[in-house]
């Protein structure tokens, strides 16, 4: 390895490591913008600079833009991309309280633990994990995106209004077609008649999740009536201090538990990147010894949701190098560096490759402690976000997220539309007491729950198979149960001092 | 009140001159949109459409920018858009989608103008595993004649199914009704269908040399291993390859998975081939004298050759069809391939 960094790494590999983490921050702290987004439009660039150096700057985009979205989750209550969807549930009541650079702080740290243990399974392990992940057929991916879905009662105030948004979440992430290239059949469902054209590809996610979250806060507060920004003095903008190891304590088995999660939901092709900081916080709040306090502020929702959505990161190429198969999204950009260069990933990837394969590990490395020193020296000017009057600020986030939804595909009108759509629903939910949280959840897990469910049946006969599997899927049983049990009990706790 | 006349005036004068140069001045315009019909950047279509563009746009000197937004939305926004702005490239799957009867597929001889092709991604290939009883195509459509069940993943209604409806054709011409026995497993990417393997819910998968030619190097106790049964393509267009192939298999090595070395046939239209080729979709509005424009540029481009080494080096299969003779290839190319497919439907009802 030191070999390969002494000739590959040169000064114009590590200004693109950096300036990639940076442009990455900066895409993921902008609702609406997403890593997604930053690599596939610096992906055309890679075929000049030749691979070592495009992946660099690929990797840094990944690394930073995968960051960059806790700050808008915090600062705003607005996820800046789907895998920071669980930072906002802990993140933004901190924030509220006027704990928004604590909250910066302990997300940022977790976030470079997540990223650094990942990317020590990766370099240790890949090949051997890429054979246990080819051990998960549909059964066991649907048996964790069940479990994922498990957290929806636990999110919620109310267990079965939680419950029954959820599961209006996943009705509406299933209309439109059920395409071929996921397995499908390409009929059209769920439509109402008049609107297939439009709604032939259902509701994009990103659209979906601004709106709910970014548009609906807008409207809301025009509702209320644009209140003065805080000033930053009542903030105490700037004067939290330096990082101290006690704002983590007790936090050691979440972050490690947390961060290997997010690993782990990497590894597995398909499951999707959400998932990783949606199963990390759930993990977290069913064996928290405080669960009440999760989505209250709790910093032990942070970590797991940060620790979580950057294990994803080195999780993500394990199957991307050892198999040639991407872990999520973004991975899937990245293989694009390859092919542009005609390098094909796959099975022997790594052995062939040793240079390149040792060059992706440090700029990973460079990449995660480029975020941190960034991302920790620029708190106090993100904490300002929240000192700019809102009348200001709301028309900024209004056009930021109709610019991120118009962009997401590649400028699909639709998506703008389904942006408005959304943030109208979303703040109608709170007229009717239905809840956002499991909503999102239900609609970013849904679809794969469907594939791997009606897979699962047409490969293996019937549901005896989701008991019969492998002991995988036992593991994975016991989980769901606890998780269900864990929920019960909070919502039973919750329920008594209001009857008593 | 004169100096709003002079400006009236001079607004007039400029519309009344730019209209006759508009009139025969079509080109493309400064920027262009190139959608494909995939949503992977990872893919054969983006890469092989990055080329395209990246030598478009230095000859022509214009901006073109590759959208990778699906097929069914790069059907939309082409026929939106009939100025030059919107341009599509896709392959075989835009008419094999319509045969299929897949959802949001027309039939694009008639919807859209078919523009030249650009190359050919000689990769379409079927594998086994290294454990599997079935090595060769022949030991497949022996099998299936022996009444035993064969199992084939495929991504159904394109470019992935139209092989598999060959080899259930070729299993009918060698003893009818033993097509029956040449089954389907409907799955979705090639992670899926490695997945199936795996699992050992399917014989036979659909996959690439590119995608998959690594794994047929692994030990052959490696419960990844695979290998290749047939590759679709002519040996013409195998024959155009690199003499060194792909990874650790050579040009030869792979020619001994085509024809004439493995038989597919189709009775007395001879052996099955297919190569996946790429080329540009039109809106029918676009004015013809942009669709020479592209057709000369690409000539000259394709004169120049610099484009054919970046193809070669990427495995596609530099092809360059001027429109007409590229319309007149595709359509009958369309046309077997029909038959293949209405008669393995037939053969089902």
């Amino acid at each position: 390895m030191i070999e390969a960094v002494t000739t590959l790494v040169t000064p114009t590999f590590l200004l693109l490591v950096l300036g990639g983490t940076f442009t990455g921050i900066v895409f993921g702290a902008i609702p609406g913008m997403t890593a997604t987004m930053a690599v596939a439009v610096c992906l055309p660039l890679t075929y000049s600079l030749g691979l070592e150096n495009g992946l660099a700057l690929l990797l840094g985009l990944y690394v930073g833009g995968i960051s960059g979205g806790m700050v808008p989750a915090v600062l705003l209550g607005i996820p800046g991309t789907p895998s920071s969807i669980t930072t906002t549930f802990d993140g933004y009541p901190m924030a509220q309280r006027g704990e928004g650079e604590a909250a910066l702080r302990i997300g940022i740290v977790a976030s470079l633990v997540g990223g650094l243990v990942s990317l020590g399974i990766l370099w240790a392990f890949a090949p051997t994990l890429a054979d246990f992940a080819i051990r998960f057929s549909y059964v066991e991916k649907f048996l964790i995106i069940l479990f994922a879905l498990t957290v929806m009662a636990a999110l919620s105030s109310d267990m079965l209004l939680g419950i029954f948004s959820g599961v209006l979440g996943i009705f509406v992430a299933l209309i439109g077609v059920y395409d071929i290239s996921d397995g499908g059949n390409g009929n059209l469902r769920l439509i109402p008649p008049g609107t297939e054209y439009w709604l032939e590809s259902g509701f994009s996610l990103l659209p979906v999740l601004i709106g709910l979250f970014g548009l609906a806060a807008v409207l809301e507060q025009a509702e209320a009536g644009v209140p003065r920004g805080h000033s930053a003095k009542d903030l105490a903008v700037g004067r939290a201090g330096g990082f101290r190891l006690r704002m983590l304590r007790g936090e050691g088995v979440n972050l490690v538990r947390s961060s290997g999660i997010g690993t782990f939901v990497g590894i597995l092709p398909g499951v999707g990147g959400s998932a990783a900081s949606i199963l990390a916080y759930s993990n977290a709040k069913t064996f928290s010894k405080t669960p009440e306090r999760f989505g209250t502020g709790a910093p032990s929702g942070i970590v797991a949701s940060e620790a979580g959505n950057n294990g994803l990161t080195g999780g993500a190429l394990v199957p991307l190098l050892s198999l040639g198969i991407p872990g999520d999204s973004t991975t899937a950009l990245l293989i694009g560096a390859f092919t542009l260069q005609g390098i094909q990933v796959g099975p022997l990837f790594i052995g062939n490759n040793p240079d390149t394969w040792n060059a992706m590990i440090f700029a990973m490395i460079v990449a995660n402690l480029a975020m941190f020193v960034m991302m920790y020296a620029a708190i106090r000017w993100f904490a300002l976000v929240v000192t700019v009057p809102k009348h200001v600020l709301l028309p900024v986030i209004l056009m930021m997220c109709v610019v991120g939804a118009y962009t997401i595909n590649y400028g699909i009108m639709f998506d703008v539309w389904t942006l408005l759509i959304f943030g109208v629903a979303g703040w109608l939910f709170t007229k009717l007491r239905l809840e956002v949280a499991p909503f999102i959840i239900g609609f970013i897990l849904g679809p794969s729950a469907e594939v791997y469910f009606v897979k699962s049946l047409e490969s293996f006969g019937d549901l005896t198979i989701f008991f019969t599997k492998s002991w995988i899927a036992w593991v994975l049983w016991g989980l769901i149960v606890l998780s269900v049990a864990a929920s019960a009990s909070l919502s039973s706790r919750r329920r008594r001092p209001a009857t008593a | 009140m004169l100096y709003r006349k002079t400006i009236l005036a001079a607004i007039a004068a400029t519309t009344a001159l730019s209209a006759p140069l508009a009139t025969f001045a079509q080109e493309l315009p400064r920027n262009v949109r190139l959608v494909i019909g995939s949503t992977s950047t990872g893919g054969d279509t983006y890469q092989n459409s990055a080329i395209v563009a990246d030598a478009l746009a230095e000859h022509l000197g214009i901006n073109v920018k590759v959208d990778a937004v699906g097929a069914t939305e790069a059907f939309k926004a082409l026929e939106r858009d009939g100025r030059g702005t919107t341009l599509m490239i896709f392959h075989d799957q835009s008419y094999l989608g319509e045969l299929y009867g897949r959802q949001g597929y027309d039939d694009p001889f008639e919807t859209y103008v078919i523009g030249p092709t650009v190359a050919i991604n000689p990769g379409n290939a079927y594998l086994a595993s290294c454990d599997s009883p079935y090595q060769s195509m022949e030991d497949i459509l022996q099998a299936a004649a022996d009444g035993d069940r064969v199992r084939v993943a495929i991504q159904p209604g394109g470019v992935s199914e139209i092989g598999f409806s060959a080899m259930k054709y070729a299993a009918s011409v060698r003893s009818p009704g033993s097509e029956s026995n040449i089954v389907a497993v409907n799955t979705g990417s090639q992670s899926d269908k490695n997945q199936a393997m795996w699992d050992d819910l399917a014989d036979v998968i659909n996959g690439s040399i590119q995608a998959n030619e690594q794994f047929t190097q692994l030990p052959a106790d490696d419960p990844k291993c695979m290998r290749f049964v047939w590759i679709t393509a002519r040996p013409a267009t195998l024959e155009a390859a690199p003499a060194e192939g792909m990874g650790d298999t050579t040009r030869d090595d792979l020619l001994q998975y085509a024809t004439p070395n493995v038989d597919v046939t189709l009775g007395e239209d001879g052996p099955f081939t297919f190569d996946k080729e790429f080329f540009f979709l039109f809106n029918p509005d676009m004015d013809p004298a942009i669709v020479e424009q592209i057709d000369t540029a690409l000539t000259e481009i394709f004169a120049e050759g610099s484009i054919q080494e970046r193809q070669t080096g990427s495995f596609f299969i530099p092809n360059f069809l001027p429109s007409d003779e590229a319309r007149a290839h595709l359509s009958e190319k369309r046309d077997t391939y029909e038959q293949v497919i209405s008669t393995i439907a037939d053969d089902a009802s």
